[in-house]
């Protein structure tokens, strides 16, 4: 058993080391326990115990790239995320344990939605953005963010002739005028949108790059923090502008 | 969580609600917003003698976004530019009675407050 567990962290360190690239078959995971709740057996890991078989909780800080046995990158291959995913799938989901005791059924139930929940937000790039930065929190200090001036000024102009444009009278001229207008703001701003999503991808590609080199240096550090903030004003400067042309659609619709 | 019976005045009472010509002479705009609540607040300034003589805000945000830059611009008018400098935001959180979620609409007021005096300063001293 001590031996296993040995090779069980070694195993582990390698994969911290190295990029993943296939699906490994490993059916270890970070568990909740290190006992099987069911046979008291010790456990490295796995998520069926080894002696009676029982499948086993998945621990609640199990973070989603572990999850799939990948490396912190934002770039991820579909396929091999869905491979993963079907895997173990197989391996929970609730159909396979109707004919099983209470307790199993509860851990499929439960190891289930977390996988479900851990794939939803994986296969978004945004989502998986945002999810990084959850885990990362700890290195982005909490600085306020200066989002561009010239974007309120936008916003500003824009909510002014939103209110002028709801509170006229849909078939006059200066309705049609304002209509042609905000459709003008809605192209400026999904054009903002996109170069938004730009910068994204090449931040996204600075920070794989910086994983994949996996320095320790102070300049390491100081350019994994600045990407983090960069990446967190964006995300959040994305989700107003849409937010704001969503109100505007449904406004002119 | 109720708003305070101030900042339902002010909300429903809004003072110095309107807009200045940017370009106009003594004219200083700040323009903020913050993307977390989807707020935008605007606060002009005119100056005269390096004392504020008049100032509008129009935001479009909630009602304590609102509130506070209304309060701001009634504490702008007839204050020095330096004595403007000085308001804090926890300045209007005490008078407002703002909950501590709703303490970034007052921050919000205090960086428009910055903003349009900044704007001032660079179109009377262009460098």
């Amino acid at each position: 058993m001590r031996l296993r567990r040995v090779f069980f962290s070694l195993n582990e360190q390698e994969h911290m080391n190295r990029r993943t690239t296939g699906t490994e078959d490993r059916r270890e995971l970070q568990m909740a326990r290190s006992m099987c709740w069911h046979c008291q057996s010790e456990m490295a890991g796995e998520y069926f115990c080894d002696r009676c078989v029982k499948v086993q909780p998945v621990s609640k800080d199990l973070d989603y790239f572990t999850c799939f046995g990948l490396p912190r990158r934002l770039a991820i291959d579909p396929q091999t995320l869905e491979t993963k995913f079907y895997e173990l799938s197989r391996a929970f989901h609730p159909d396979f344990y109707q004919n099983k005791s209470d307790a199993e059924q509860t851990i499929s139930l439960d190891n289930s939605a977390m996988l479900n929940t851990a794939y939803r937000t994986l296969r978004d790039p945004i989502q998986r953005a945002e999810y990084l930065l959850d885990l990362e929190a700890g290195s982005v200090k909490e600085i306020r963010t200066t989002p561009p001036a010239d974007l309120f000024e936008e916003i500003l102009e824009l909510q002014d002739t939103l209110d002028e444009f709801r509170a006229s009278d849909r078939a006059s001229d200066n309705a049609s005028t304002l209509r042609t207008k905000l459709q003008a703001d809605r192209a400026t701003l999904e054009q903002r949108q996109q170069d938004m999503d730009a910068q994204l991808q090449q931040l996204f590609g600075r920070w794989d790059a910086l994983q994949d080199r996996g320095e320790a240096t102070e300049q390491a550090r100081a350019e994994r923090a600045s990407i983090l903030k960069s990446m967190r004003d964006l995300l959040s400067n994305r989700t107003y502008v849409k937010n704001i042309v969503n109100d505007l659609v449904a406004t002119i619709a | 969580m109720a708003y305070s019976e101030k900042v339902v005045d002010h909300f429903n009472n809004p003072r110095n609600m309107g807009s200045f010509k940017k370009e106009e002479d003594g004219v200083g705009t700040g323009i903020v917003g913050a993307p977390e609540c989807g707020d935008v607040m605007k606060l002009q300034i005119k100056v005269e003698n390096e004392t504020i003589v008049d100032a509008k805000f129009k935001t479009f945000g909630c009602g304590s976004a609102i509130a506070s830059s209304s309060l701001a611009t009634e504490w702008l008018k007839g204050k020095t530019v330096e004595e403007a400098g000085r308001i804090k935001n926890t300045d209007i959180v005490q008078e407002l009675n703002l909950p501590p979620v709703k303490i970034h609409c007052s921050v919000l007021a205090e960086d428009a407050i910055k903003a349009a005096l900044a704007d001032y300063q660079k179109k009377a001293d262009p460098k």
